[in-house]
This record gives structure tokens, sequence and C-alpha cells, in this order.
């Protein structure tokens, strides 16, 4: 079993839109689990009719609470706290929850024994059947924070429904950006997709996660969504991949049929297939297969 | 549970603002609605008007702010976090600074002296715990501030290191050099990082306007439910505006939410080439296509931020 993480350093450059396409042409021939760890918008499962089958909530944070009765205000805690998460209301602390890492300092330094760290629930996640695969996706409670530790218990969970249903893949749809559940959704994969556009943002956006990605040691390739759109920046894209021996596992050409798909809810490739998007994301699909089943574990490929 | 006057306390430390001087944040939960390229161009117009415009690029994991401006980044300062060293002279084995890491990250072989292996975020807890003052702090550098300058146009922009994890200790770091800077600007306005997270609360800290930038997608108006919640948790009251207003998707789905949370729709912007053009350009659509209907829309949204919070 593998598997493939699609993340972009830059958010709506399209990861869902591919995954979701990705996933629904793979699923044909592969028995496939899609794995959405962007927990503060998780939108995969919206691509599909998806029955929820159970939904649990995890408890994957910690946070300081101060008992306010055994509390002298001696403020030590708020020197203490290197993430501002405690600051001073009418010369006693009050604690910002929000930025509280539960790292424990604060109970560490309060002479009274007033701080205590507790586990906190986080979030959710939930897992959805359709017709031929099985989503699992994490969604971040509201001003709930350890997103990256959320994102780890998402793997846990698609890596067991993996087992379960004897999965040959896991797509894993990631988070934007570069920070700690990027992090969580790429650690331990077989292969990342990077996505990017032709534009000069998504651009630096993608050198800036492909030095994550090196960080990690991980094999990986780029796909360019919205070819055609600013041939300059699509030539610079071709060239970072060059310098970098990275490969270009596939053009998607700017097409209205994605954004209008997504309005309808269906991935691209089962909405408009003959659109010039879907034949890009078949393309990728098939560039993904044959990366995914060197070494021949993706076993599936053989039994259509 | 918090109680009703413990919540109130909270939120007022939340809100406190160092700096008298009106906030403006723009946010949104999903990612690539637009939120840059809308922020980018309500800076633009502010200061053409004749405001001096602070503008915070918070999104530190991904910050476009600069690109879309055709900006060079200039006066950088490393954000750095404190991890821990062990001095083997003074160590005694005593293993509480390893207990005291909640995220497992020293490991002490057998009884000797214990070392970093995991992911340190510099909470500095295991050096409050050794009781010998045998821990020695090391600078790690998690990320970059920058402040340039063009015109009126004070851009400060925050930059997580690639690999890094600690974007909080970066956006931080950045509402300090704001801070710092002095009040010499008019309006500061927040570009947030997409979703509902943490450094999404961090940045929209104090702000007397809040613009949620969202699309007529279904993707669109769940992450606008998130994000409207967030939004009513931390006291603070949206407007939405709604980017590529002309998709075909479940438009009722939005104007039913933003009544339902009180919220007014306060712009629309139609899909638009030009509007891209200007963005590969690197030059804000309301200067590069001054007449384009875009361009208007968002110089009266400027135009109505001035009316409300700069007279």
């Amino acid at each position: 079993m593998k598997e493939v993480v699609i993340i972009s350093g830059k958010g709506g450059v399209g990861k869902s839109a591919i995954s979701a396409s990705l996933g629904a042409i793979l699923m044909k021939k592969h028995k496939v689990v899609l794995a959405d760890t962007d927990v503060d918008a998780p939108n995969l499962d919206l691509f599909f009719t998806a029955r929820l089958r159970s939904s649990k909530d995890v408890k994957a944070s910690e946070k300081a609470f101060i008992n306010c009765e055994k509390c002298t205000c001696c403020l030590e805690c708020v020197e203490a706290c290197k993430f501002f998460a405690i600051t001073v209301s009418d010369g006693a602390p009050v604690l910002i929850r929000y930025f509280c890492e539960g790292c424990g300092a604060c109970s560490i330094v309060c002479p009274e024994g007033a701080i205590e760290i507790k586990d906190m629930k986080n979030g959710n996640i939930a897992t959805f059947d359709i017709d031929n695969a099985v989503i699992v996706s994490g969604e971040l409670m509201i001003g709930e924070s350890s997103s990256g530790r959320l994102v780890d218990e998402v793997k846990r969970a698609a890596k067991e429904e993996a087992g379960r249903i004897n999965a040959d893949l896991i797509i894993t749809d990631g988070p934007p950006g570069t920070g700690c559940p990027v992090i969580s959704a790429i650690k331990g994969s077989d292969y990342v997709i990077a996505a990017t556009e032709p534009t000069p943002a998504a651009l630096s956006d993608l050198r800036r996660i492909f030095d994550v990605i090196r960080h990690f040691d991980l094999p990986s390739g780029i796909v360019i969504n919205k070819a055609g759109l600013h041939q300059a920046s699509e030539d610079l894209i071709r060239d970072f991949a060059k310098q970098n021996g990275v490969p270009i596992l596939a053009a998607v050409p700017y097409d209205m049929s994605v954004p209008e798909a997504t309005a309808r809810a269906m991935p691209v490739v089962e909405a408009y297939p003959d659109a010039p998007a879907s034949k890009g994301i078949m393309r990728l699909a098939g560039v993904a297969e044959a990366v995914l089943n060197e070494g021949g574990s993706l076993s599936g490929i053989f039994r259509r | 549970m918090v109680d009703a006057g413990l919540k109130g306390r909270i939120l007022a430390a939340l809100h406190r603002k160092p700096l008298d001087i009106p906030i403006i944040a723009i946010t949104g939960g999903k990612g690539g609605v637009g939120k840059s390229t809308i922020s980018v161009n309500i800076a633009a117009a502010l200061s053409e008007m004749g405001y001096r415009v602070a503008l915070l690029d918070a999104d530190v994991d991904a910050p476009d702010d600069h690109i879309m401006l055709g900006i060079t980044l200039e006066k950088p300062l490393d954000v750095t976090v404190n991890v821990p060293t062990i001095d083997a002279g003074k160590c005694t084995g005593c293993r509480r600074c390893v207990d005291a890491c909640r995220r497992n990250a020293l490991f002490q072989p057998g009884d000797g002296v214990p070392i970093l292996i995991g992911d340190c975020n510099g909470c500095e807890a295991c050096m409050l715990a050794c009781p010998e003052d045998a821990i020695r702090k090391e600078r790690k550098r998690v990320g970059e501030t920058y402040m340039s300058e063009r015109d009126r146009l004070l851009l400060f922009t925050g930059r997580l290191m690639p690999g890094a994890e600690e974007s909080s200790m970066v956006v931080n770091a950045l509402r300090n050099r704001l801070h710092a800077s002095g009040g010499g600007s008019d309006v500061v306005l927040v570009d947030t990082s997409p979703g509902i997270h943490c450094n999404v609360i961090n940045a929209l800290r104090g702000a007397d306007a809040v613009y949620a930038v969202t699309e007529p997608t279904p993707l669109g108006a769940h992450d606008l439910e998130r994000t409207l919640k967030l939004l009513l948790a931390i006291g603070l009251r949206a407007r939405i505006i709604l980017n590529f207003s002309d998709l075909p998707g479940p438009r009722e789905k939005i104007t039913v939410m933003a009544k339902a949370f009180d919220a007014e729709i306060s712009c629309e912007l139609p899909m638009d080439d030009l509007l891209l053009k200007s963005h590969v350009e690197g030059v804000p659509a309301i200067i590069m296509f001054p007449d384009a209907v875009n361009s208007t829309s968002m110089r009266r949204i400027a135009e109505d931020i001035a009316r409300e919070y700069l007279q």
C-alpha cells in the first residue's frame, strides 16, 4: 500500500480539485482511501455523494487551566509563557486559550500549583463511504489548536481504514502553507505531488514547499494546474523543476470547467470528462500510477 | 466552561490594541479565494487616497503580498526561539527536563545526559524544570520579518522558515514589529492566512472590521461558515466579499448564511481576466486597470473604510 500526498504551499491552486479527480480516476482501478488533512477547511467530501459512516472526537491538544482560587497573582506564569498566551487583566493572569500550546512552562513556575494542563478535544475525524472508496476527513474545532497533531490522527485513521479494506492507495489532500500541519501531512508518505499554478506568487510558494519536501527527503513531482495562464511564470516553473531534478508529472490546462465542476460539487473528470483539464488530470493519474507502482506494491494495477 | 465574565476578560485581552490605529482584517477559510489580491488593492487604494497604510502580510506560511505589489522585501530581522543544549558537567541526570517536555523532544540515553532529538518549539519548559541550571539556551532561527516601504505604504511581511513549525512565533514577531514601528500609519490592514487556526486568530486581534472573502461554491460556502463561526466566537463581526461571484454555484447558501450570522455581503467581484493580469504583473489592478469594474468595487471598499474609520 502506498500513500501519495498533494500539497501546494499557496492556497487555492487546486489541491482539493485535483485530489478529488485523481481519486475519482484511480478508485475505478484500485482500492483507494481518500484522506483530507486540510483540517482548517476540509472540503474533499463535498466533491462526492458521501455517506457519513462514523465520526469521532479527537483529543489531540493540551491547554493550561488556571485555578483562580489557588492563584495569588504572582504573575510568574506570564513571564514563563513564550507564546504570549497569558496576559494580565486587573492584576490577575488571564489565559488566552487560543495561543496556549499546552507546553506546561507556566505550571512549572507556578509556586501555588494553581495551573493544570489538561487534554483538550480539538477536532473530529469523519469517515464517509462513497461509491468506490472511503474518505477519512479531519476537522479542527473552531478556535482550537494543534492542527499538526490532529493531522497525525487523520493519517492514522486513514491507514487503519486502508488496512481494513485492504486498500492499495491512500490519496491525501494536504493543507495549504508550509507549517506544522503540512509537515505532519507529508511525513511518512511515499510520494508528494506539489500542485502549483503559473503565477509569480504560486512559484514563490512552490520554492518554499520544496525546501520542506527536501528537508524530509521525500520523492516528489510537480503538477502545473491552470497551465497556459501565464507563459513566463510557467517557463520559470519548468526551469525550477529542471534545476532541482524534479519531474513535471503533468500540466492541467487552465479551464473554466474546473471551477464550474467545483461549483456543482463534482470532480471535473466526472462532470466534464472531455474537458481539457480532465484530460490533463487523467495524464497525471497515469503518471502517478506508474510512479507509485515502482517496486510493485500498488498491486491493484493488475486487478482491473 | 468559561463563565461570561471570564470570557469578556479573555476577549478584552485578546483584542487589546497597543496602537491606537484602526485595524482592518481580510480573512477567509478557503485558500485562493483572493484574500491577498483584495488586500493589496485596498491598501493601494487607501494609499492613493493619501492615507499612510501599514499592510501586515500575516500569511507567514505563504507570504505573497510583496509579489503582488512588486515590492522587494527589505530590512530583514531574524525570528528565533531558544532550544536547549544540556551541559554535561552540570547535569545530574535527574530527568526533570525530559519529563517537562510534553512534546517528547528530549531523550535520555540510560541515566546519562538528555539530548534533544525531537521537534522543539522553544517553550523553555525544560530550562524552567532543571534544578541545576544545566541547560544552555541556543538560538534557533524559525523565520524572518521584513519591513518594506514604498510611498505611503509600509509592508510588514512575516516568513516562516520552510521546515519550521513555529508559525505562531513568526506572527507574534510580526505584530511586535508593527507595534515597535510606532504609530506612523493612519490604518493597519491585515492579510491573514487561510483557515481558522491560531495564527488566523492572532492576525485578527483587535480588528475594527473584518472582511471574510469567499466564493459561491460548495467549498466556499462550507469554509465561510467556519470563518463566521470563528469570528462570532472571538467577538468580531464580519462583512462578506463574494469573489468570482458569477460562478454558477450555490449562491443562496451564502446569502442565507450571511443573514443567519448577521453579516452583510458588502461587495461582489465577478471573475475577471484583468485581475489575473495585474496579479501576474505584480501591479495592483486598481493601478494597472483603474477603470475595470472590479477596480471600482475595490476602491469603493477603501472609501467605505476611510469614511467609517479614518475621519
